[in-house]
């Protein structure tokens, strides 16, 4: 299952965190700026997989399989413009499918909010984790599907545009750019 | 005042560059305020504005009341934002929690789907044991709802449900599955299905078989990739089960690994294949061969493949699975994996390295060691310590920022700026794991494929140039860190040693390091100034150069090293070893027989013992012992040296030649040469052959026969079975009754023993004083040359030192028989617990003869000793696994099975009965403590009545703290009471069956019960009405 998903600015500042276990928000706080540690220190050419971060390696010697299934394993980002995408999952899933999930989620968010940049992430964070809400609950997917996903956001009421007088709009032309 | 909406907040915190922390103070003071107005929609937006900045690490607990507000809302948009704060901000000590279930049933019960999805995307986050057994009733249903949306997220977080409270699949499975199997359900719907079952399927794989047909259906009718990779996933658990499902499965994964374009679904397959053990199972066959070669064939591709590192990390994870079961067709491919190590990614160097570790040969060794070290070598030290920037786990907390342009927060086509391509500083745990395997390489196997010892020397030098900072050696004169987490230079300085002892042909070159190591005037370039990590090494080299001190070419060197003021402040046992080093060198550079005795060697010798004199006083206060007590031993020794050095005549003194003393020459290396040392296998100690003479079987005790029989007399005399048995298992051993104080002291005054049939007369009828005077003569003559024997008079007198001061406080005639025997129990007693003695359980039934003293108050806590060590051996396994920071526990679910019909589930009911067992087991324990409670008390009450109340509290607290925890060990998940009395009305009928059983399990057990004393009624009817709850759920 996936234990967390987080999104975050080139320069460590959140956009969304959903923890799926509970945590402490300094715990939270620490997992965050430690993941951002890792990631930032990455070059472009890397592949998008982190090393466990110090909060999360195992304490114990690495050996128990059957019980490690339990333990966040993996963590895999990507990295568009300006943010970066973090999911923190178990190994019942599959690193390069979250990979494509991960692509699911902001063409979601691009569908929605037409050319996507930052600024409709801070402005419209509800409609962020609405968005996570259609694709998993409680850490397990639920839609892999772009439309059903954008459908199932839709229908929760209008999705708002960034405030109008926030920046010029309409300069972005590109989808996207990451990898 | 002015409100501000949650635009306004971050356009204020975007406006307030530089100023945050303030601004952001003053914000959640304006939301407290405005959150407790009595307008819902300014409490949404206040409760909005914190989520928000929650975010960044404010914390918004407080406000968890005020959340509840907002969720219960009419309106959507509040309730949504309650419902998002209640996910972000609920911790699992959230007291409102508990209101919130009475609300989270009726949005769950709403006519309207959005309002039902909230809940339902909330209740994951916020679920405890006793709230899922509320909830169960409500989402069950919510399985059928029109609407596949509801339907899917219901799924998902009823299996949410079950990892707190595992008996939700009780209901919820058959209902889960009949969807799985119904062709017309939507297709998402599936999916979230089989994401389920994929989670689930690891722990209780066999529960699944059966579905396999309906999973390999949607596995070829493919559509959904995402679904395909669980199924495979979860197949990759059932074929070890079903070995039948592996010529089924063959064929469609091989059409799929040829045909996707999936890349992910193509690697999943392999791994599939792998993990599942279809290669093995498949091995032989055609079409076996033919998919080994395809996966392996695709797995190398993958690797060599230009441009896309993911896949070359996802083949070496890949690689990584099968090595412990297939090294062979691993090694085939070194040629790629090797090259891996050297890649500019750290991640996939890190898989590499794990693989390369199993590919190692004598060989290729050396090669791929000097390529490691060049990385090392090449690349600087990303310390987190001297580059704030990157210190961002320091910080207390992310502070939103202001400074983000516009253009860039607008411009999502810019590609990130390439980093420079200089090779980047690795991070100090990869430096670390690269040490590790180096060493791992190099002694695998006794240094199976070592060559060049002399080489290995040399790289284990240069490893302490590339040690980190390690935090067990940054505790400069910190004795205690330093010990208990050994760094990896500890690690470089065991094989040091290692190599030394072991290889003595290097033994000189061992020697040269470990000098290289100490100079002081090498340590600038040994340890580089900006990491103090190697100093662990320090240790082992003292050792070596210690040990090895003849083959030191400048020992003197040495010894001046050793002796430097810095020396002091190291880490204790680098210090301890220092010491020890100190007399072996002096001892070589002083022992010269063959020098004559000059005035210039006396001299040189008085000089350096004072030196290490100066150097050896101020370590007598050492806080660490060790280092303590060597300082003090060879203080003393070396003034012995000093004396001897000064007050032997010299060459010039003597006119003559003159011999140098012999304390020097020949008494101190005594001390230290001797028999060599050899490297012992850890095991070794148990071959140790037992010396002849040593025999197990002759007893200890040649009372022992008398005991039992008193023991039994006595037993019989209660007529209480249980005490027999434990008397057997608990052999009263010989020496335990060294400890028997009161016993042994009722012997010593023989006059009024009318009344005491005492310890060691016990069968017989009492004695006359003469008598039992005479006999206890008669019995130490016999026995006077046993050493096992203890003799009353004689421990008394001199192996007891408790007794000693008893009888000098008591006063030496003190007749202790003539001590109302009450009042010497209670002084036993007292004592007993003072003293906390572990051999009390056997102390006590030893004791049994003497029926006044039938309860100690100890007793009872040695018959709560097995459920205690029981429990603490349970709860220190459960420790020992660590839970990692964002695991979500799925153990609770193995316990549980699924093969839901009621007549063919036998596997549920072994379940049962095991449990049953367990709890008779428990059952028996605790009755029979608070029995020996019970007895406790009441001879207190006799004793010493206004003891009472305070002892009984003592008690009293004691049982409540013990129920919870045993009820806790059985059920694990249940616990709580609450969701105790909650069980009841989930009952189904289904379960009514179940439940009679349970019922006449427990008249089956009231039936001995019956004949317990009253006093432990109550809480034994409490006990049962919590077994009977057990069986319902």
């Amino acid at each position: 299952m996936i234990n967390a998903v987080l999104v975050f600015n080139n320069n460590g500042q959140p956009r969304l965190t959903k923890f799926y276990t509970q945590l402490d928000t300094a715990v939270q706080q620490r997992l965050l700026s430690e993941i951002f540690t890792l990631v930032s220190a990455r070059p472009s050419s890397a592949c998008n997989f982190l090393p466990l971060p110090p909060l999360l390696a195992p304490s114990t010697s690495r050996s128990s399989s059957t019980e490690q299934n339990d333990a966040p394993s993996l963590v895999t980002y990507r990295h568009y413009a300006t943010l970066y995408f973090i999911m923190i999952s178990t190994s019942t899933e599959s690193p390069l499918a979250l990979l494509d999930l991960i692509q699911v989620f902001v063409e979601a968010l691009d569908r929605l909010f037409e050319n996507v940049c930052e600024l409709d992430l801070i402005f419209n964070f509800e409609t962020l984790h609405a968005v996570l809400g259609e694709m998993m609950v409680g850490g397990v997917v639920v839609e892999t599907g772009l439309d059903k996903v954008v459908e199932g956001v839709r229908a929760q009421g209008r999705v708002a545009k960034r405030p109008v007088n926030e920046g010029r709009m309409g300069l972005t032309q590109g989808i996207w750019a990451g990898r | 005042m002015f409100e501000k909406d949650i635009y306004q907040l971050i356009r204020g915190l975007r406006a307030h560059k530089g100023k945050e922390r303030e601004y952001i103070q003053s914000s959640i003071r304006e939301c407290r305020k405005e959150i407790k107005g009595q307008d819902m929609d300014q409490k949404a937006t206040a409760l909005l504005k914190l989520v928000y900045l929650e975010m960044f690490g404010h914390d918004m607990s407080w406000a968890s009341f005020n959340v509840l507000e907002v969720m219960s809302s009419p309106k959507y948009v509040q309730k949504r934002v309650g419902y998002l704060a209640a996910v972000q901000s609920f911790r699992p000590d959230t007291e409102v929690l508990m209101l919130a279930e009475n609300l989270l049933k009726k949005d769950l019960n709403s006519p309207d789907k959005l309002m039902i999805a909230l809940p339902l995307g909330t209740i994951p986050h916020v679920i405890n044991a006793s709230m899922a057994n509320s909830l169960l009733t409500d989402l069950v249903p919510r399985l059928s709802h029109s609407n596949p949306a509801i339907r899917k997220k219901t799924i998902v977080t009823l299996y949410r449900l079950a990892l707190v409270y595992p008996e939700t699949l009780r209901p919820a499975w058959p209902k889960i599955k009949e969807r799985l199997l119904d062709e017309n359900e939507d297709p998402s719907v599936t999916a979230a299905i089989v994401n389920v079952i994929c989670e689930l399927g690891w722990r209780r794989p066999q529960d699944f078989l059966p579905l396999a047909p309906r999973l390999f259906e949607l596995l070829t009718a493919g559509g959904n990739n995402w679904m395909a990779i669980k199924i495979i996933k979860l197949f990759s658990t059932l074929t070890p089960l079903e070995p039948r499902l592996v010529k089924k499965l063959l064929p469609p994964l091989t059409s799929i690994i040829k045909t996707t374009p999936a890349m992910s679904l193509l690697y999943e397959c392999i791994n599939g294949i792998i993990q599942g053990g279809i290669m093995e199972a498949a091995e032989g066959t055609t079409e076996g061969d033919e998919v080994a070669r395809l996966c392996l064939s695709k797995l190398r591709a993958m690797l060599v493949v230009e441009g896309d590192p993911n896949l070359r990390y996802v083949a070496l994870l890949a690689f990584g699975k099968i090595t412990s079961s297939h090294a062979d067709l691993v090694s085939q491919h070194q040629d790629v994996i090797l090259e891996c190590i050297d890649d500019a990614d750290i991640s996939i160097r890190t898989r590499a390295l794990d693989l390369v570790v199993g590919m190692i040969h004598a060989n290729n060794l050396q090669a791929v060691v000097e390529r490691l070290m060049k990385q090392l070598l090449d690349s600087g030290h990303a310390s987190n310590t001297t580059d704030p920037a990157q210190d961002y786990a320091m910080h207390d907390g992310i502070v939103p920022r202001a400074d983000e342009e516009e253009d860039e927060l607008q411009s999502p086509v810019q590609p990130k700026d390439p980093k420079s391509t200089q090779a980047p500083p690795l991070p100090d745990d990869y430096r670390i794991s690269v040490i590790e395997r180096i060493l791992e390489m190099c002694s695998r196997d006794t240094y199976a494929n070592m060559n060049d010892f002399e080489w290995y020397i040399q790289i284990l030098v240069d490893l302490i140039k590339q040690c980190p900072a390690g935090l067990a050696s940054g505790g400069y004169g910190s004795h205690l860190a330093s010990k208990s987490q050994p760094s990896i230079a500890d690690a470089v300085g065991a094989e040091l040693l290692n190599v030394a002892v072991r290889v003595k042909a290097v033994r000189p070159e061992a020697a040269a390091a470990a000098q290289t190591l100490l100079l002081l005037e090498n340590r600038q370039e040994v340890f580089p100034s900006a990491t103090n990590g190697g100093q662990g090494v320090l240790s082992a080299a003292a050792f070596v150069a210690g040990e090895y001190a003849s083959m030191l070419s400048d020992a003197d060197a040495v010894l001046t090293s050793l002796l430097d003021d810095s020396s002091a402040s190291l880490p204790a046992h680098a210090l301890s070893s220092y010491l020890q080093a100190l007399p072996k060198i002096f001892t070589v550079v002083t022992s010269d027989q063959q020098q004559p005795w000059t005035y210039a060697r006396q001299s040189n010798t008085t000089l350096l013992t004072a030196r290490i004199v100066h150097f050896l006083e101020p370590l007598t206060l050492h806080p660490d012992l060790d280092v303590q007590e060597r300082a003090v031993e060879y203080l003393d020794l070396m003034r012995l040296a000093s004396e001897a050095a000064s007050n032997q005549q010299t060459n010039e003194q003597s006119d003559g030649y003159a011999e140098p003393p012999l304390l020097l020459t020949q008494a101190m290396p005594s001390l230290f040469s001797g028999m060599e040392l050899n490297p012992v296998a850890a095991s070794s100690l148990r071959k140790v052959p037992s010396p002849d003479e040593l025999d197990l079987e002759a007893p200890i005790n040649i009372n022992l026969n008398m005991l039992l029989q008193e023991a039994d007399y006595d037993t019989d005399f209660e007529g209480d079975a249980d005490e027999v048995h434990k008397l057997y298992h608990e052999r009263p051993s010989a020496v335990v009754t060294d400890y028997q104080r009161p016993a042994a002291q009722l012997l010593e005054p023989p006059n009024k023993s009318s009344r005491s049939s005492s310890y060691q007369a016990g069968e017989t009828e009492p004695l006359d004083g003469e008598a039992l005077e005479r006999k206890r003569a008669e019995r130490r003559e016999r026995y006077k040359d046993d050493p096992y024997y203890i003799d009353s008079q004689r421990t008394s007198g001199t192996s007891t030192p408790m007794h000693n001061i008893l009888r000098s406080s008591n006063g030496e005639e003190l007749d202790v028989d003539a001590i109302p025997v009450m009042e010497l129990k209670l002084d036993n007693s007292r004592e007993a617990s003072d003293r906390e003695r572990p051999a009390n359980p056997r102390v006590a039934s030893v004791k049994k003869p003497k029926k006044h003293f039938v309860i100690a108050s100890d007793e009872t806590l040695g018959g709560d000793d097995l459920p205690a060590t029981q429990i603490a051996a349970a709860t220190s396994s459960t420790a020992k696994a660590k839970k990692s920071l964002l695991e979500v526990d799925s153990s609770g679910l193995s316990a549980l099975s699924l093969s839901e019909d009621a007549a063919s589930n036998g596997a549920s009911q072994l379940d049962i009965e095991h449990r049953q067992a367990e709890e008779e087991e428990m059952h028996k324990a605790i009755k029979e403590v608070e029995r020996l409670r019970l007895e406790m008390q009441r001879a207190q009450e006799r004793v010493q009545p206004r003891d009472i109340p305070e002892e009984g509290m003592v008690v009293k607290q004691k049982k409540k703290k013990k129920k919870p925890k045993v009820e806790g060990l059985d059920e694990q998940q249940v616990g709580e009471v609450n969701g105790e009395e909650g069980g009841a009305a989930v009952k189904k009928k289904k379960k009514k069956k179940k439940r009679r059983e349970g019922d006449e399990q427990v008249d089956d057990e009231k039936g001995p019960g019956d004949g317990e004393e009253e006093a432990s009624g109550p809480t034994k009817t409490k006990r049962k009405k919590k077994r009977q709850v057990t069986f319902d759920e």
